[in-house]
């Protein structure tokens, strides 16, 4: 009962973040009633993926502490176990959404107990690792279709709820939107949660959060499993959102680097700090991406500008774009 | 029966010898005070104690049960809490979250963690400190945040580690004062080290005297100072002789 009414608790924050969190609310409900090209859908569905990536990343890498790059061999996890049980056993979206998420789960204790015996960059350089290898095998596995990936047929009649098939972006827009709002929800109660304070205890000193009898080991592994849970989630509506996955996309270096850089220019190990990053990062990658693809030779500049962000997070503030609103706040109340 | 029993530890880094065959029992309730001038190997034995670092070889008792081969955060919860010399921050809680982590050791919900971690503020006198950084308080104040997060673990021994360090006169009658009520009012027993023997001397009902590793003394404090090899071991040779010389 208590963790729900922690979930719930949004009392401690700042009534003018509740505010513009209201308003941003607001907007996202009647968005699609709103004029709007489908461009501007397509990349307001990419926001709320990538809010959720960032959220379920923010638990271990922000909160905890460990940079993860590795967040893409969960997104691929859950959309091919999506995709492969409705072509394979024409089972429903509903269904193969929670196999998803164990496989996802399973896998990650399973690599997590030997990554987690690893520090600071040698973690981060093992969840590539990791990744990669994962992306490799699926590459040359036939059951899964190899490099070519898997593509969903269409399952009856449009619009198909058991199956997640729209004609439609809103009605995924609207899906995703109830799992942001789940997921936010449980952000917010998992940071009220015992697990979230030793998991900050163990960012702030690991030694002290040991002297406090933590598992730093075990609560890491936890976070990471959760995290990943969140991730396999949106990996598995992808799956259904795009009818075609292959590894290159789904589990590709980029999008792991891409969730964490997102998380982290918004602001590690704050509340709001991955959907802000998203909101920021989301619309500038589609709309630059879209306008230097119509440039010759300069396709890759989008790149440099992730370089140039990740290097003004390291130096001018580690809590990114939320830590700097903070400190603004702080320095004004003095 | 002892609450904690030391029998033989010896610690080896390598070729280093940082305790060798030290024993000692500490009671219920006991306050007792382990000095050694610089490099005597307390830091090492609180380590080895708290289960830091394995021991080389001997046994520790605590309660009643062998801790020797236990990890660290597990000795922690059969309540052994521990201080560090050096406590830093990254800056991710504020101090009453900070004492809230001690507490979440006993309990999973957040509404009696943060009860019992404001008792603890409250206890300790800086309740007032609880919404800000540990980085913005003085020293003294981050002292005893530390105290309070360890006294929030609801500890039967708390091994304090140079909690002294770095204060001044003021502010360690002060320290004195507050460990003498968490010793009385909570009932907790006390291992400390110090440099500063004023402090220990005030506070403890035994001491242990390490040098190079090996326990060289043992007693009440106002005995072991006048012990000569406790002498020797701070201020050299030279003083001893120089003693006995006066005293022929």
């Amino acid at each position: 009962m208590e963790a729900i009414r922690n979930a719930f608790d949004f009392s401690d924050l700042p009534r003018s973040e509740l505010i513009i969190a209201a308003l941003a609310l607001l907007f996202l409900l009647l968005f699609p009633v709103l004029p709007h090209s489908s461009f501007a859908m397509a990349t307001m569905i990419q926001f709320l993926m990538f809010s959720l990536y960032g959220m379920g990343w923010n638990l271990i890498g922000g909160y905890g502490g460990q940079v993860d790059l590795g967040k893409a061999q969960y997104v691929g996890i859950g959309a091919y176990t999506t995709a492969v049980l409705m072509i394979r056993l024409d089972m429903p979206f509903w269904f193969s959404l929670p196999v998803g998420l164990a496989l996802a789960v399973l896998w990650s204790f399973i690599i997590g107990y030997p990554l987690f015996r690893l520090k600071g960059h040698y973690f981060a350089i093992a969840t590539i690792a990791t990744s990669l290898v994962l992306k490799d095998l699926f590459e040359v596995w036939n059951f899964v279709g190899g490099a070519r990936g898997l593509e969903i047929p269409l399952k009856g009649h449009l619009p198909n709820w058991l199956y997640l098939q729209f004609k439609q972006d809103y009605y995924y827009f609207y899906v995703l939107l109830a799992m942001f709002l789940v997921g936010l929800i449980y952000v917010n109660g998992f940071r009220h949660s015992r697990l979230g304070f030793q998991l900050r205890a163990i960012k702030d000193n690991e030694n002290v959060a040991r002297s406090l009898g933590i598992d730093a080991h075990w609560c890491k592994i936890k976070a990471y499993a959760t995290a990943t849970a969140f991730v396999a989630a949106v990996g598995s509506f992808h799956a259904c959102y795009n009818f075609n996955i292959e590894p290159e996309d789904v589990m590709s270096l980029d999008l792991s680097v891409l969730i964490a850089l997102m998380a982290m220019l918004g602001g590690a190990g704050s509340m709001w700090g991955p959907i802000i990053g998203a909101a920021i990062l989301v619309p500038m990658k589609s709309y630059l991406g879209d306008w230097l693809g119509g440039k010759a030779g300069m396709a890759g500049l989008d790149l440099l500008l992730y370089g140039a962000i990740i290097m003004f997070i390291a130096a001018a503030q580690p809590r990114g774009l939320y830590g700097i609103v903070e400190a603004l706040r702080v320095r004004r109340q003095r | 029966m002892a609450l904690l029993e030391v029998k033989q530890v010896s610690k080896h880094f390598g070729g280093l010898v940082a305790n060798q065959e030290v024993s000692f029992t500490l009671e219920q309730h006991e306050v007792l005070g382990l000095i050694g001038p610089n490099g005597a190997g307390k830091t090492t034995l609180f380590n080895c104690i708290a289960g830091f670092y394995p021991v080389t070889s001997g046994q520790v008792l605590f309660d009643g049960r062998d801790i020797t081969a236990l990890r660290d955060y597990h000795i922690a919860r059969l309540g052994l809490a521990r201080t560090f010399q050096i406590f830093q921050a990254s800056g991710d809680l504020k101090v009453l979250e900070n004492v809230m982590v001690g507490a979440f050791l006993r309990t999973g919900s957040r509404r009696k963690a943060r009860s019992a971690a404001e008792g603890c503020l409250d206890f300790l006198g800086i309740r007032a400190a609880g919404g800000n950084m540990m980085a913005d308080l003085p020293v003294a104040a981050q002292k005893r945040v530390a105290l309070a997060t360890a006294l929030a673990s609801d500890p039967k021994l708390m091994l304090l580690d140079e909690v002294g360090a770095g204060l001044n006169k003021s502010e360690l009658e002060g320290l004195v004062a507050l460990l003498n009520r968490i010793h009385r009012e909570r009932g907790v027993a006390l291992l400390l080290t110090e440099h500063v023997l004023e402090m220990v001397m005030a506070l403890s009902h035994r001491v242990i005297v390490l040098e190079s590793g090996q326990k060289i003394a043992e007693g009440e404090p106002a005995e072991v100072v006048k012990n000569p090899e406790v002498i020797r071991a701070y201020l050299g040779d030279h003083y001893v002789r120089r003693r006995e010389i006066g005293h022929a």
